[in-house]
């Protein structure tokens, strides 16, 4: 367990580079990472299903990913992008290609759909946290209040 | 609240500014940031030295410019953007000007001009940095689907050799959905042979850590933020971007387990 939380905020980290990431924000990066898979973790441990449980983990990452990025001043994006990949189903990708060419439909269709589950739980979880209004995120002290911007919004 | 808004004097100047505010998007747009942050640094960077009239439309690859008097337009500027591979650091720093901006810490236009300039010409990481996180982020990776050291460390490899291949041949010299067929293909290829030759034992989690480098984790995670603030057009040439590199790594994975099956006679590690 302590194995797998020091290799995703690592993995985290080392895939803030490969997106160009400044490296004073790598701490950040790796933290919110292990945080996500920890949740993970813990989430499996009760019986509510690989799904909810990346659910409830995107939803720790997207939260912290919003504190940070008020707190360090820059762009959600950069912890955003970084700290979802440790919950990405690769395995279950993996799987869903071996059965496909191996003629095994069932297994395919099993693990092909456990993997569009995931991939939705994580979208719903980054949606339903950025709904969430800006100042639930500015720490006391820090009260600036953010120029709000009318655009239109178009298509 | 704004720092004290700078009149401009001159259509001369007006001009400036709405160029200056293009550029920091043309910036943000190629390393991709969301669509609203684009709309919105713009806005901001206009707004405070004074350009009321500017108005923007801005989709995932062009931005749409015009200016002047509501009767009598005197700037429209289109610029097309083709999307590039994201660098965060260039986001960071554009977003960092924009609220030095809003400080007020840029009197004149000049300064930003330059500060663009110079943000434009940021290097990223060397090529053999890039390579390396990718062979370490696979190796960490195949930990978390449950590899044991040896896997991580064919991994690690495997990582390391796909990022080079995406560098000097994928990303100068292939479409996305060739480069990402054959980037599956090669990754598969790695960790047969790897296993073959007694390096790793277990296939899946090899496997999976070595295809997170190609993961389009940029496109999809904008692509959700583009949808979810209602610019659909930009979100869905995104996802759909997303959602080709992944059928792309798919197919050229099942192709080489297909290869693999037929010369070994359906027997899969």
């Amino acid at each position: 367990m302590m194995m797998e939380l020091i290799a995703s905020a690592m993995g985290t980290v080392a895939f803030a580079l490969l997106f160009g990431v400044p490296t004073a924000y790598y701490l950040t990066c790796g933290a919110i990472g292990a945080a996500g898979w920890l949740m993970y973790r813990l989430m499996l441990a009760i019986p509510i299903g690989p799904t909810f449980a990346v659910f409830f983990a995107t939803v720790v990452i997207v939260l912290l990913t919003r504190f940070a990025a008020v707190w360090r001043k820059c762009p959600a994006t950069v912890f955003l992008i970084t700290g979802i990949f440790p919950l990405v189903p690769g395995a279950k990708f993996y799987w869903a290609a071996y059965y496909l060419v191996t003629n095994q439909i069932a297994e395919f269709l099993e693990t092909g759909f456990a993997a569009v589950k995931i991939m939705v739980a994580i979208v719903l979880g980054i949606i339903f946290v950025f709904e969430l209004p800006h100042r639930m995120f500015q720490l006391p002290g820090r009260n600036k209040k953010a120029p709000k911007i009318r655009i239109m919004r178009r298509g | 609240m704004d720092g004290g808004r700078i009149q401009p004097k001159t259509e001369q100047e007006e001009r400036r500014v709405l160029n200056a505010a293009m550029d920091a998007g043309h910036i943000l747009l190629q390393n991709g940031a969301e669509i609203s942050r684009v709309e919105e640094t713009m806005e901001r960077i206009c707004r405070h030295y004074g350009v009321m009239t500017g108005e923007f439309f801005v989709l995932s690859n062009g931005i749409f410019t015009t200016g002047g008097q509501t009767s009598d337009k005197t700037f429209a500027r289109v610029q097309h953007i083709p999307v590039k591979g994201a660098s965060m650091d260039k986001i960071v720093a554009v977003n960092q000007l924009s609220r030095e901006i809003e400080d007020g810490k840029y009197e004149s236009i000049d300064d930003v001009e330059r500060k663009l300039e110079e943000i434009r010409r940021m290097k990223g990481f060397a090529a053999w940095q890039q390579i390396l996180a990718s062979g370490v982020g696979s190796g960490f990776f195949c930990v978390l689907f449950g590899g044991g050291f040896a896997d991580c460390a064919a991994a690690f490899i495997a990582g390391i050799l796909l990022y080079i291949y995406v560098l000097k041949v994928s990303a100068p010299h292939l479409s996305k959905i060739v480069g990402n067929i054959i980037g599956g293909m090669l990754i598969v290829l790695l960790s047969l042979a790897s296993y073959h030759i007694g390096l790793g034992v277990s296939l899946s989690p090899m496997i999976s850590g070595a295809i997170m480098p190609l993961v389009p984790g940029v496109a999809f995670t904008n692509g959700i933020r583009d949808i979810a603030n209602g610019d659909y057009i930009s979100g869905a040439v995104r996802m759909l971007d997303a959602v080709l590199i992944f059928l792309s790594i798919a197919i050229g994975m099942g192709v080489m387990f297909t290869i693999y099956h037929s010369m070994t006679g359906g027997i899969m590690p």
